[in-house]
């Protein structure tokens, strides 16, 4: 058991993924706005694995996410494509320190990207309505996601590389 | 920064395409059974998290309070109705009694996971009240769960009463807490302090559930006139609710 844990482990957290977006810790948030998991997983998946691997894996992500959300005009698949194929095209840097908060910035311009996509869907939707009166706290959204993305992925991802990492050693 | 460069080369897709197939396959069972699994999943490993008995009876003060102003609400509107017709029946309103095992009220998602599903009665479109009044329609039910879309949800659109000035509008949800009123004419004498509750005349909700309190007024438009509502009922902080089985 102890063995498929370790060789599976990135498979293993990549199904806790749905669940911690579900619980959605209100202790973690600011302004209400929670920071986008996905991206904490996907990061380091895609660094390992490669573009074309976070590619399939941002669109398995986006699939799961979106059938727990009610919001059926609306996708989160676009951003976890494009995050995963651009985060499998980023080298490691050999300064560990850089390196960590390297992931605080790229998971900033992650969730800048995957926000912003969600954020024009509803804008194009409503465009007919009032739609003038969803800038304010899109925005609001946009920017506290961005923060705390940022702010939290040099510790969940630095951690979850070396457990990926640590795993694909176990499996050579 | 984006130079290529990985750890491996193990391009396993290519070798077991039906690993990839199978996988896709279950996501897209996943997606079509819109997240049930994950849901029932989420339902049993938060069972032992719960809120406890303590916080019912803070709740039943909260729901005394709210049934005051909804009994006042109510003898206005049936004496209202008698003088104009003789009423042959009233809605047939069965409770339902919830707990929030999962909240999502920041960000752009807002809704909430209850656990009562499908097994115990729970159907899509009735409607979810906790102390204070309205909080949202359940749109999606699984065997043990359900999901409630909140009034404060961009895809939240509910059509309510303004019972000072006796007019109806539209609550249009903005993804933050406060929710937007519309009203279709630039005359309505709205003001802050407004008392906003479901309308008669809507087609998804029985009339008279309370809602909001205007909080601010915005008339720089030309053709109507818009509100924030500062919603009766706080989504981010209730953890028992009633599910409404109304039949309108």
């Amino acid at each position: 058991m102890n063995k498929f844990f370790s060789k599976k482990l990135s498979i293993v957290s990549f199904i806790f993924i749905p669940i911690i977006f579900l619980w959605h810790p209100n202790w973690i948030g600011f302004l209400g706005v929670q920071p986008y998991w996905p991206l904490f997983w996907l990061l380091p998946w895609s660094m390992i694995n490669g573009s074309i691997n976070g590619l399939i894996f941002g669109l398995f992500l986006g699939l799961i996410l979106d059938s727990l959300t009610l919001d059926d005009s609306f996708t989160q698949i676009p951003g976890l494509i494009f995050c995963g194929f651009l985060f499998g095209r980023i080298k490691f840097h050999s300064d560990i320190l850089v390196g960590h908060f390297r992931y605080g910035l790229i998971c900033s311009f992650g969730s800048f990207l995957c926000g912003s996509l969600y954020f024009l869907q509803i804008l194009f939707r409503n465009f007919t309505d009032s739609n003038f009166l969803i800038l304010i706290p899109s925005f609001k959204n946009i920017l506290a996601e961005v923060f705390l993305t940022g702010f939290f992925a040099p510790f969940f991802c630095s951690q979850l590389l070396r457990m990926f990492k640590f795993s694909r050693r176990k499996l050579q | 920064m984006f130079g290529i460069r990985r750890i491996s080369t193990n391009r396993w897709y290519e070798k077991k395409n039906w690993i990839v197939f199978a996988i896709f396959l279950f996501l897209v069972f996943v997606r079509i059974s819109k997240g049930s699994f994950y849901k029932d999943l989420y339902y049993f490993i938060s069972k032992p998290f719960w809120p406890g008995q303590f916080q019912k009876e803070i709740v039943r003060e909260s729901v005394n309070q709210e049934y005051l102003i909804k009994l006042n609400l109510l003898k206005k509107d049936n004496l209202r109705l008698r003088q104009i017709l003789s009423l042959q029946e009233s809605a047939n309103i069965e409770n339902i009694s919830a707990v929030v095992i999962s909240r999502k009220t920041g960000s752009w998602w807002r809704q909430i996971i209850l656990n009562k599903g499908s097994k115990d009665g729970v159907e899509i479109g009735n409607i979810v009240i906790g102390p204070g009044g309205l909080l949202g329609r359940v749109k999606d039910t699984s065997l043990f769960t359900s999901s409630v879309t909140l009034v404060t949800s961009p895809e939240s659109k509910l059509g309510v009463w303004v019972d000072r000035i006796q007019i109806n509008g539209l609550l249009v949800g903005l993804g933050d807490d406060y929710p937007s009123l519309i009203l279709y004419s630039k005359d309505a004498d709205i003001k802050v302090g407004d008392f906003i509750s479901s309308s008669p005349a809507s087609t998804l909700l029985p009339s008279n559930i309370p809602i909001g309190i205007v909080q601010s007024i915005d008339e720089t438009l030309k053709s109507k006139k818009t509100a924030k509502i500062s919603l009766l009922a706080k989504p981010h902080v209730i953890d028992w609710v009633q599910i409404l089985k109304v039949n309108i």
